[in-house]
């Protein structure tokens, strides 16, 4: 399936997200485990958003 | 400066958003009803305590400090939370449902993030009234005996984080209607915009969940002191900087096609980008807020000093594409002046009026917020009245006016009746204004003095410099100025909202959208150029601040609050 821009940008911001996660998360000199807890949630929520638009999409093309 | 004249676009002719609006099934008008009175309402309780606060600051009155901290906790969860949420609520719900053209996905979601909002609003307002207060924080540490006070005025926060994510869960399957129809292939900028708008308000319900289950939870006494609230809270408190701001660029956005007929000349492409910009900066420039913690190493502060350029980026690069668009626009059809374009916008529209000097508050405030963010000076100012007097540039001058402009414009197209004089109305964005530059301009000396934030008594015994109480009252003749202006203007939005007049005249918006000259033929550079003076005017203010610091027999360096 093509990745249309709505896609891939979504695709991005959980990236990004998530980088900031796995930082907090390994760098345990920050001393912040909210971080990773709230940036590693949204890393989560963007996925799952980046998951709708495919399955709209899909569901979209069929019908 | 001259310019030509502008069509107006014929009386009783209707806009995209205002004829959606007005086609929306009553179920959901209901709702949509319910959610903006709560919110005004919010707002009125915030303006009072806020308003008792500054003259309270300005010796006007002299409260005993438990019930002066009350006042100010009243102020700060009903403006700071209620308000500024449950609009956003109701915004991203009305818009939504507009974009879809048939009303509202998941409605019964909809209701129940309403009623859990609602419940939250209930359950804070009664804590701030009764129990220990705590400002907006909700800090444990102020009520270490108070376990009942802490546990309540989590609950709150956590029911309206709840009511939140269930709003944001029926905006978002409502955006998606269209698409599931086989009605688009893809969202246009303004529903991309919601569907990100959306993700982050849920994102904001966890941050606000991982900062405050914990106080739920000790005062039950299934877990511990929350010590680490106040990392907590910062985490909460750097997402609810940008959550409001992308939605007021949003609001910018569907005001300004409403008003002028105009779509971002850069594409639809672009628009998106910068929606999505707001979302993939939110996390990297967090670390900013850490400058105020002593023991953060020197590497982390250049890292955090460096990221924290981008923090208006996103805001900047929408502002401009407005502003380019609108201005490429007018050229087209004639307009000329280095600013003269401007005078074809329909300023008799108070709607266009509060978003016009929304921005200007908006370019005051982000010079000063770059001040307050530099890491030299961040631990300097972050405990004093710089902090309030710069951020309520934000939190009245844009967000408050931008939000009520939305509302000048939803209200009537829901049924609500015709907009309350607007005359009067499209007068107050520069009373409030020039309000919130006396109280700006007096709060920012004060706070480069060391005047604190948060204390009502700042005599000191009388130790206190001569020029801190003369800038503390004329922090209350501002804030007087434009409290009664807002006032105003919420006034106007209630009796729309509680009318059942029938719409007679619209206001005024114009047509922009063809020009005989062609878009592009001649530059538009008021939108870059605006960047480039704001860029220059926070280089000029933040060697203002050190130099101003630097002259003062005493430097104190805090540690606590944050901004």
């Amino acid at each position: 399936m093509k990745m249309n821009e709505e896609l891939w940008l979504v695709v991005v911001i959980a990236a990004v997200w998530a980088v900031l996660a796995a930082v907090y998360a390994l760098v345990p000199s920050l001393g912040m485990p909210g971080y990773v807890r709230v940036w590693g949630g949204g890393a989560v929520l963007f996925l799952v958003l980046a998951g709708v638009l495919v399955a709209v999409s899909r569901r979209a093309h069929k019908s | 400066m001259d310019t030509r004249s502008t069509f107006f676009a014929p009386v009783g002719a209707t806009s995209r958003l205002t004829s959606r609006i007005a086609s929306l099934p009553s179920a959901d008008k209901a709702l949509l009803r319910l959610l903006f009175g709560a919110a005004l309402l919010a707002l009125v309780l915030g303006l009072v305590g806020g308003f008792v606060t500054a003259l309270s600051r300005a010796k006007a009155f002299t409260f005993f400090p438990d019930d002066a901290y009350r006042i100010l906790t009243l102020h700060g969860v009903s403006v700071f939370f209620y308000w500024l949420y449950l609009i956003q609520a109701a915004l991203l719900l009305v818009l939504a449902a507009a974009e879809n053209g048939r009303g509202l996905a998941l409605r019964p979601l909809a209701w129940l993030g309403a009623a859990l909002m609602l419940a939250g609003f209930g359950v804070s307002e009664w804590i701030s009234a009764t129990g220990t207060p705590l400002l907006y924080d909700g800090s444990p540490e102020l009520a270490v005996d108070d376990p009942r006070s802490v546990g309540f005025f989590a609950l709150g926060y956590l029911l309206l984080s709840a009511g939140l994510v269930a709003a944001a869960v029926s905006g978002i399957a409502t955006v998606l209607q269209p698409r599931l129809r086989g009605e688009a292939d893809e969202f246009t900028s303004i529903g991309f915009a919601l569907f990100a708008w959306a993700g982050f308000l849920v994102v904001s319900a966890i941050a606000a969940t991982n900062a405050f289950a914990p106080g739920v939870l000790w005062a039950l006494g299934a877990g511990p002191f929350p010590a680490d609230h106040g990392t907590e809270w910062h985490i909460l408190f750097h997402n609810l900087h940008y959550l409001p701001l992308m939605a007021t660029v949003l609001v910018w956005y569907v005001l300004t096609e409403h008003l002028t007929d105009v779509t971002s000349i850069h594409g639809a492409r672009m628009s998106k980008i910068v929606f999505a910009a707001y979302l993939v900066f939110v996390p990297p420039t967090s670390l900013y807020h850490m400058f105020l913690e002593p023991n953060l190493s020197e590497g982390v502060r250049v890292v955090g000093s460096l990221l924290s350029l981008f923090v208006s980026v996103p805001t900047l690069a929408a502002f401009a594409i407005i502003i380019s668009s609108l201005e490429a626009s007018a050229r087209a059809r004639g307009a000329t002046g280095l600013f003269g374009w401007m005078r074809g916008l329909p300023w008799h529209n108070p709607a266009m009026a509060n978003v016009g000097w929304a921005v200007v508050n908006m370019m005051v405030g982000i010079t000063f917020a770059f001040v307050l963010i530099q890491e030299k000076l961040a631990p300097m100012l972050s405990d004093t009245f710089f902090v309030p007097a710069y951020f309520h540039f934000f939190a009245v001058g844009v967000l408050t006016q931008t939000f009520l402009a939305a509302l000048m414009v939803i209200l009537p197209a829901l049924g609500s009746g015709t907009l309350w004089r607007p005359d009067v109305l499209r007068r107050m964005p520069v009373v409030v204004t020039i309000g919130l530059v006396i109280f700006g301009a007096a709060g920012i000396t004060a706070g480069f003095m060391g005047v604190p934030r948060r204390v009502f008594d700042v005599s000191y015994g009388g130790m206190a410099p001569a020029a801190w109480p003369v800038l503390m009252a004329l922090v209350g003749v501002g804030a007087t100025i434009f409290a009664i202006a807002i006032a105003v203007s919420v006034h106007g939005v209630v009796r729309t909202l509680l009318s059942r007049r029938p719409e007679i005249e619209p206001a005024p918006v114009v047509d922009w959208q063809t020009g005989s000259r062609g878009v592009g033929t001649a530059p538009a550079w008021t939108g870059p150029v605006s960047v480039v003076a704001l860029v220059t005017a926070m280089y000029v203010f933040t060697i203002i601040a050190f130099q101003l610091i630097q002259s003062l027999p005493i430097i104190a360096i805090s540690g606590g609050h944050g901004h």
